[in-house]
């Protein structure tokens, strides 16, 4: 027995010493291999390169991802340079495919979802000298792309487009005698775009008329995106330091109550469909057959409205002048939409800036960074206004443009346009802040014994509820 | 007569886990017993086994080269060699690591490639799982070889290696097809399974996800989940209402399909195959799109609300903040919808094979309709669906998509991340895909696993399937 059980220990005992010293070598040595690494921008151009650029959806439809390349090919054949179509979904998640190989080179996105990349690493911070535009974009702009990292700002994306909610009304709806009625102040312009007071007014006034079956403003407050505005307005924020502190929720702070106030009685000059987002669709419809006078949303949707006036009958000729896309009406600094003796403020909103951001894991830097030097050129930043209807957050482009899109630079620039946070904690602030709103917004529709929110310090009370499921939400299990 | 049914089902539980004990405790008072016939083999190998199936002690398919089994000798060999290659170009650091979880951590700025934690416990599972293999193989080598020197010894000639190939195709036939399964089992199915579970017992989420390392914490979530103040109110809240709810919907769904395949098999119902189309219908169409069309009739724009306000009625927030119950309540009746007709089918397939004799008979004795449901119709169905009737209760019990496609995006006052009508699965959802804590949705998953496992279980064993499965054979 000695000799065969001798024979069977020494067989394990082999494997096992091969199985220890082989492994623990191999975690030793990866330990010590790993080097500090060096700056990857070293201005070489890695000939022969293929990038995969991501696009949003949009832009390939439109044809405008295919100008895009075909013009960037040409400029870089010489150095044998392509670019091609990544062909992802447009919300690929880099953190997940980049390390493995799958992510794209160059992605279009979001601020928000491009920056929720900086805590991994997965996107590369930008040599800040070799960014062309830099000086052509606003401040704001290049602030929702910046983040501190290894004790240092760094700049993580190149600003494209702004996002920022627009008035979308029928200037032909309007009430004929305006200039008498409706315009206090003399501009020439309605109050009722102007003031949310008139806006309050005129459509109390159209939902009575009509005996509830049409409305003045119309939209559902069930997404945050575009009701987490009037709270901002009153000194509310989401994130403290700017959005970069989320030990600091604030959508209570100031006198953010007054924001969900004026949610509340925007709400009772709606029906109940401002209430989950049932109406979110039907919108450009209800515009189109006068259902609605006004609501508010993006600017990039204006060819949906387009659409469906048109299907109504409406020429080319009455949309142009009829279909208006106006700013953000001012709010009354009495956060009381029936009070309008202490004069106006500028309303905020939620905005958001789309950029270009290059990923870690791309093998071709340097031709990244020139084809995100390309896509932000003068030229191809005016096409695609041309082709998309974007806001370009280049400052020398939009004034060109002018209109709406020099209005929304301008808000921006002067902080009426909130930018989302940058921070990937900013995920948890949707489904509080939803909830919050779905409450407020069902309430002038409880009987007057089931209001929840009839007075300012219910409404703060139900606020500082909201900071505290985000608050909870991040850190309690971190 | 309720109490003395109380006591019964009392008494059957309580006999079930008594008789559970018992046979665990015999279980492992005989195991040494156990053991000790089980490694009797071992020992005679052991003291038996002669110089050749000591060369295959050390060197697998040494022993069978040297009884000039050469094919079985070399395929051993080979198995031992490719083990080993295996072992030093990766194996071994895979298996280091599945304890490490990583040393370096890697930095894509700089090119810098670290560790990967999550690869590393996977691809350490998957060295854990080789050695397995090994040492299985490695102890059937040893067999073997002392299998041939019996053989040998008793001036029998062994087995030749095409004989035993022949074997495998015929009498063993069972281990070749079984091997494939067993292969694909253990890498689609354990692996996973294993995978899941061990991330119960790391700190991955929330801000520790790859690039950064993750670690080992032992029963940290579990005892975070039991511990956390703000968990145990919600844990309980939206269990008890995901008992009511299994119970409920899973009764609603086998009655009523029940209902509906014995009423569509009168003799007097014309047209069948059209009324059974119906039901089938709405079981073709995606689940999720089906709710998606629930929440918009349902919504205060949708045709519902329509047709009471063009009533003059008020609009009814059916599925708003303030609708707990309503909400409930649409939910039962959305998911009956989607689950009636499968239990409809089944239930129909079970009905044509009942015998028309019993009917018969009973009619003769002068059973009322409901008697005959109660007693011949019903046991029977009961005793054939059972194992799907739990495997239905466990799939509502976990039904992710009613409420979070019906209502989801509320947090409710009073609930932790969650919403009054969320079930378990829901909760277990906003928290680690929501917001990233993996490892704490695992634990819950743990936990949730257990809960059905145990209510499963109980009901199996109360169920006729268990008590009187010979009856129906």
């Amino acid at each position: 027995m000695g000799k065969n059980l001798s024979a069977l220990v020494a067989h394990i005992a082999v494997i096992v010493a091969i199985i220890i010293t082989l492994g623990l070598v191999s975690a030793f040595a990866a330990g010590a291999s790993a080097g500090q690494g060096s700056d990857r921008f070293t201005g070489e151009l890695e000939e022969g390169a293929t990038l995969r650029i991501l696009e949003n959806d949009t832009a390939i439809k439109q044809g405008y991802l295919k100008e895009l390349l075909d013009a960037f090919n040409a400029e870089y054949a010489e150095y044998g340079i392509t670019a091609v179509d990544a062909n992802m979904d447009q919300y690929t998640d880099l953190e997940n495919d980049g390390p493995y190989g799958y992510g794209p080179d160059v992605l279009y996105q979001a601020n928000d979802r491009i920056m929720r990349y900086v805590d991994g690493r997965h996107i590369m911070p930008l040599p800040v000298d070799a960014i062309d535009c830099l000086d052509v974009v606003g401040e704001q702009a290049w602030m929702a792309y910046s983040a501190v990292s290894d004790g240092q700002t760094n700049i993580f994306g190149v600003p494209v487009n702004i996002q920022g909610p627009l008035l979308y009304y029928r200037k032909d709806l309007l009430p004929e005698n305006w200039e008498e009625e409706w315009d206090d102040d003399e501009n020439g312009v309605c109050d009722i775009v102007e003031y949310w007071t008139d806006l309050y007014r005129f459509s109390k006034q159209r939902k009575e008329e009509s005996g509830g079956t049409q409305f003045g403003y119309m939209r559902s407050f069930l997404e945050p995106y575009f009701s987490v505005g009037y709270l901002y307005s009153y000194g509310g924020y989401t994130f403290g330091n700017n959005n970069t502190d989320p030990t600091d929720i604030g959508h209570s702070a100031g006198n953010a109550e007054l924001g969900g106030r004026v949610i509340r009685q925007l709400a009772s000059i709606m029906d109940e469909r401002c209430i989950d987002d049932s109406v979110t669709t039907g919108a450009y419809s209800a515009l189109a057959s006068g259902e609605f006078f006004a609501t508010i949303t993006t600017p990039d949707v204006y060819t949906m409205f387009v659409d469906e006036m048109k299907a109504d009958g409406y020429s080319d000729e009455f949309i142009a002048e009829n279909l208006v896309t106006a700013d953000i009406p001012k709010l009354p600094v009495s956060g009381d939409l029936e009070d309008e003796s202490q004069g106006f403020i500028e309303s905020k909103m939620m905005g958001g800036v789309n950029g270009y951001a290059i990923s870690s894991y791309t093998d071709y830097p340097n031709a990244a960074l020139a084809f995100v030097n390309f896509a932000t050129s003068y030229e191809m930043i005016s096409r695609r206004n041309e082709l998309l209807g974007i806001v370009p957050a280049r400052s020398d482009v939009a004034s060109d443009v002018g209109g709406l899109s020099e209005v929304i630079n301008a808000n921006l620039e002067e902080g009426n346009i909130v930018v989302m946070p940058s921070i990937k904690e900013n995920a948890q602030i949707w489904t509080p802040l939803q909830t919050f709103f779905q409450d407020i917004a069902k309430d002038p529709y409880r009987t007057p014994a089931e209001y929840k929110y009839d007075t300012l310090e219910k409404i703060k009370a139900a606020l500082q509820n909201v900071d505290q499921q985000i608050y909870d939400a991040i850190f309690t299990l971190q | 007569m309720e109490n003395l049914t109380k006591q019964s089902a009392k008494s059957k539980i309580v006999g079930f886990f008594s008789d559970r004990g018992r046979k665990i405790s015999e279980f492992f008072k005989s195991l040494p017993q156990r053991i000790k016939t089980k490694f009797a083999g071992a020992k005679e190998i052991l003291y038996e086994g002669n110089g050749k199936v000591r060369a295959s002690m050390l060197i697998m398919g040494l022993g069978q080269l040297m009884y000039r089994q050469w094919a079985k000798g070399i395929l051993y060999m080979l198995v031992q060699a490719a083990f080993l290659a295996y072992f030093i170009l990766r194996g071994a650091s895979d298996f280091i690591g599945f304890f490490t979880l990583g040393t370096q951590e890697s930095n894509a700025w700089y090119g810098i490639e670290g560790d990967n934690s999550v690869i590393m416990m996977l691809m350490g599972i998957l060295s854990i799982i080789a050695i397995i293999f090994y040492a299985v193989i490695y102890v059937s080598n040893i067999k073997d070889c002392y299998v041939i020197q019996c053989a040998a010894d008793t001036l029998k000639n062994p087995k030749s290696f095409k004989k035993e190939l022949a074997e495998l195709l015929n009498q063993k036939f069972y281990k070749t097809a079984l091997a494939l399964p067993i292969v694909g089992v253990s890498v689609f199915s354990i692996l996973p399974i294993i995978f899941m579970i061990l991330i119960a017992f790391t700190n991955y989420g929330g801000n520790i996800v790859p690039p950064a390392l993750v670690d080992w914490v032992g029963f940290d979530n579990f005892g975070r989940i039991l511990t956390l103040g703000q968990f145990a109110p919600t844990f309980f809240k939206i269990f008890g209402w995901n008992i009511l709810w299994a119970v409920l919907s899973t009764a609603l769904n086998y009655f009523a399909g029940l209902g509906l395949a014995l009423l569509l098999n009168k003799k007097c119902v014309k047209g069948k195959t059209i009324w059974r189309l119906f039901p089938i219908l709405a079981y073709a169409v995606p689940g999720f799109i089906t709710l998606i069309a629930f929440k918009y009739m349902f919504s205060y724009g949708g045709p519902i609300n329509q047709m009471i306000t063009d009533a003059g009625g008020t609009a009814i927030g059916f599925l708003d903040i303030d609708a707990k119950w309503t909400a409930r309540l649409i939910g039962l009746f959305a998911n009956a919808w989607l689950n009636i007709p499968s239990s409809m089918l089944l239930a129909t397939g079970i009905l044509s094979n009942m015998n028309s004799d019993l009917y018969e008979a009973a009619r003769v004795d002068g059973a009322s309709a409901w008697k005959q449901f109660v007693k011949i119709t019903l046991p029977y169905v009961l005793f054939a669906t059972m194992p799907v009737l739990i495997s239905q209760f466990i799939a509502n019990f976990n039904n992710f998509g009613i409420f979070y496609f019906l209502r989801g995006g509320l947090y409710m006052d009073g609930y932790f991340l969650a919403s009054d009508t969320d079930l378990l699965i829901n909760w277990l959802y906003n928290m680690s895909i929501d917001n990233n804590y993996y490892s704490i949705g695992a634990a819950i998953s743990i936990i949730i696993f257990i809960v059905t496992s145990v209510i499963s279980l109980a009901v199996y064993v109360l169920s006729p399937s268990y008590k009187q499965e010979e009856t129906y054979q």
